[in-house]
């Protein structure tokens, strides 16, 4: 298309668009063949008050609740027996402590077999082969499921692995980097969760871990600044900027 | 539609963008901006909320922003996402691109430390025969850092050590805690110095493009800013040999789109910026283009606890603040091990200690935590990466981004000078710690992989012979005279300081010798 045809067929379209955000029919010859929109499906004669008042709605007298907060977890990403040991784990590395709930109160095994079932193989791998080894060392040395060891025995088990380490810097042996990530992994899911949150505030204090959240950033669903990019390229026009462009 | 030829096109709205529509406006030039990414406007865009309430409790979604450590589910909408603009590297070379492309870049958020560049760094070459010398020197530089650090209100004291030039500094004599003082005396009689820390005090806390640069830009009436365009390719006029075209593409619609400019201003961030470079096909008569990529190695360092801070006992006194080991290798005496040298970021903390620092669980580690709480003092790593030639970064025709975009394959890596020094980083912070007294609870002695320090620097540099560089010393590109690279690409080695206020001098320098050339009529 020639651009002078380009102009007054965008021209043209800016001359029809009101009619068409009001839902009439479309009364508009297009410039050229070129523009011919498509056939508008079927609709009823007349606007549509698909949004009509909204903007005048008053906000709800309600606090949304977070699913945890009357609903269960469902598992199903790992086994039931790499299952048990994760609940044997997080019972020991978080048991309910000073008026908070430990990680089985928190729901933090139902939490981690929905995140490691949702992340990257390397970190499933790295849950799965942990567990499966706590089991079977449980087996060969008290000849019991981990998930029906004492604590002092799973600590027998534990205990060797742990380490103090820096941030970005877990140990790098597969079963210590497994002990020490778990641990951190349940930590995190433990007073991160609700009713982490609600003992908190059964204490009388605020609510714990509140920290700046950014929704995504897009435009397109920020009308106040849009316009000004349109007055700008408006502005522009009748300026008569596009006949400088020949420079 | 619009078509006009604007005078200078600014792409990029970060520091360095940020810096050049300031000082170009301010000598009455017109500029167009071209940002790739959104406006930020954190009363809309964002809100405290609990970690409870998040989809993921505060764990970052998986598989999100692998490469991005500084990321979590609170801030993961602020960082570039690599499945939409991916790169590639070696899988035994992995780099961390960390990227922000919202209007302002990444001095939305940055860490605020604020140094000059010494000539150690400038004239590297000449005190120690590695690598090269920029072609300009601290007394070059000195006269715009001064400037930048009055806007940026960097806080600081004079130390009078050449390898950490003092500048222009809104006082800092606040008094040491005792035990900062208890590791600064320690850190003396090792040979090692501790100083006061320097940082961008800003505005309210803010010290980006978008306080402190672009509000005087735009109040000039001179400088329009278009977001959500990402620009694809600079072309040149073969009669001229000028840059006179930018295409862009629309990020929302895809829309393609060109704007022509009299003079062009690069500053999308170090390795945008080549690879919009790489693309175009321009600025390489040199060959030199995408290679001695360098950085800074980050993530050694020590976790220690003052013991008589713990169990409630600190006082008022003893804990808290933070201090800076400037580089103290290699100055005077050679090391046998590794070149160049390092600085270490010293905190004092008043506050609860990280879980992972003690090899406990259960009641056991939560006593632990309780013992030791407000007791914490820690060192970091910024060290210096040699600027080698083989670390390079280069096209990948293979994969594009979501504009259909070539992307950068990144092949870069470590060498034992890094690791060394990352180990000495660590052993010269315990002999100082426990000369303190304090004790060493966790200790690491191996860097982040490339890329995390977020401070990718070089690909783009320059110097005075035009066989080997790739702009002159003023940031002018070699081959096209209308073309301007103010970011980070043109630094010939990174030294272990924090770039920002590197980058605004030489862009404030570099704009004001356009400024300048385009008042002469040679731009």
């Amino acid at each position: 298309m020639r651009r002078r045809d380009f102009v007054k067929a965008v021209l043209a379209a800016s001359a029809a668009a009101p009619a068409a955000m009001s839902q009439q029919p479309a009364a508009v010859t297009p410039a050229t063949p070129q523009m011919t929109p498509p056939a508008p499906a079927p609709r009823a004669a007349g606007p549509l008050p698909w949004t009509r008042g909204l903007r005048e709605v008053k906000p709800l007298p309600m606090t949304p609740l977070v699913p945890d907060a009357v609903a269960e977890t469902l598992t199903g990403f790992f086994t039931d027996r790499q299952f048990a040991s994760l609940r044997k784990l997080c019972e020991l590395m978080m048991p309910p402590m000073k008026g908070n709930p430990g990680a089985l109160e928190a729901g933090a095994p139902e939490f981690l077999d929905f995140l490691i079932g949702a992340s990257p193989g390397d970190r499933q791998q790295l849950y799965r082969g942990g567990l499966d080894r706590l089991e079977s060392e449980a087996k060969q040395k008290f000849g019991a499921s981990f998930a029906g060891v004492t604590a002092a025995q799973a600590d027998e088990l534990i205990r060797p692995w742990l380490r103090a380490w820096m941030s970005d810097h877990p140990p790098t042996e597969d079963f210590a980097r497994f002990i020490n990530l778990a641990h951190v992994d349940i930590r995190t899911a433990t007073v991160n969760s609700q009713a982490w949150s609600d003992a908190a505030v059964r204490k009388g204090q605020s609510v714990p871990n509140v920290d700046l959240y950014w929704y995504p950033i897009d435009p397109e669903t920020r009308q106040e600044t849009r316009p000004e990019t349109r007055r700008e390229t408006q502005r522009e026009a009748r300026s008569g900027a596009g006949s400088r462009a020949a420079n | 539609m619009t078509q006009e030829t604007v005078d200078v096109l600014i792409i990029g709205s970060g520091h360095s963008g940020g810096m050049a529509a300031k000082v170009l406006t301010e000598n009455g030039i017109s500029c167009l901006m071209l940002n790739a990414g959104p406006v930020l406007d954190a009363n809309k865009d964002a809100e405290p909320r609990p970690a409870a309430e998040l989809p993921f409790r505060g764990f970052k979604q998986p598989g999100q922003l692998p490469h991005v450590f500084q990321a979590n589910e609170f801030n993961a909408n602020t960082w570039v996402d690599e499945k939409e603009i991916p790169y590639t590297y070696e899988a035994k070379q992995p780099y961390n691109w960390v990227r922000v492309r919202m209007f302002g870049g990444r001095s939305l958020f940055w860490s605020r430390q604020s140094f000059r560049l010494s000539d150690y760094e400038f004239k590297g070459k000449t005190h120690d025969g590695y690598g090269d010398d920029w072609p300009i020197s601290l007394a070059d530089v000195g006269p715009y850092y001064a400037r930048v650090e009055a806007i940026f209100r960097v806080s600081g004291r004079a130390e009078g050590l050449p390898q950490y030039p003092d500048g222009n500094f809104v006082v800092d004599d606040r008094p040491w805690s005792g035990s900062m003082q208890r590791f600064a005396d320690a850190g003396k009689k090792l040979g090692v110095p501790v100083t006061k820390a320097r940082s961008s005090q800003g505005v309210d806390g803010l010290a980006s493009s978008v306080n402190l640069l672009l509000p005087d830009a735009f109040a000039t009436g001179k400088l329009r800013a278009t977001p959500n365009v990402v620009v694809r390719e600079l072309r040149v006029d073969k009669n001229t040999g000028l840059v006179n075209e930018v295409h862009f593409v629309d990020r929302l619609s895809r829309r393609e789109m060109m704007v022509k400019a009299r003079a062009v201003v690069l500053a999308a961030g170090t390795l945008e910026s080549t690879r919009l470079l790489l693309n175009s096909g321009i600025a390489n008569s040199s060959g030199v283009l995408g290679h001695y990529l360098t950085d800074q190695i980050y993530g050694a360092g020590v976790a220690c606890s003052v013991p008589e801070a713990r169990d409630g006992k600190a006082g008022a006194d003893l804990m808290g603040g933070s201090a800076l080991i400037p580089r103290f290798r290699n100055i005077d005496a050679r090391h046998p091990k590794f070149q160049r040298g390092y600085a270490l970021n010293i905190y004092s903390s008043p506050g609860g200690m990280d879980p992972k620092h003690f090899a406990a669980y259960g009641a056991e580690l939560e006593q632990k935590l309780d013992s030791y709480r407000g007791s914490g003092f820690y060192t970091g790593l910024m060290g210096e990466v040699l600027p080698r030639k083989e670390n390079h970064v280069r096209i990948n025709k293979d994969v594009v981004d979501a504009w259909g975009i070539p992307v950068l394959h990144i092949d870069t890596k470590y060498t034992e000078n890094e690791f060394e020094m990352a180990r000495d980083a660590m052993e010269t912070s315990v002999a100082i710690a426990e000369a303190a007294g304090f004790e060493v609870l966790a200790k690491n002695p191996v860097p982040n992989p490339p890329g995390y320090s977020i401070h990718e620097l070089g690909t783009c540099r320059m110097g005075d012979d035009k066989r080997t560089s790739v702009l002159n010393k003023w940031c002018q590109s070699h081959d096209h005279k209308n073309l301007f690279v103010v970011d980070a690409s043109s630094f010939v080695s990174g030294g272990w300081q924090n770039p920002t206020m590197t980058i605004l001098a030489l862009s404030m320098r570099a704009s004001e010798y356009l400024a300048e050339q385009m008042r002469q009529g040679n731009v």
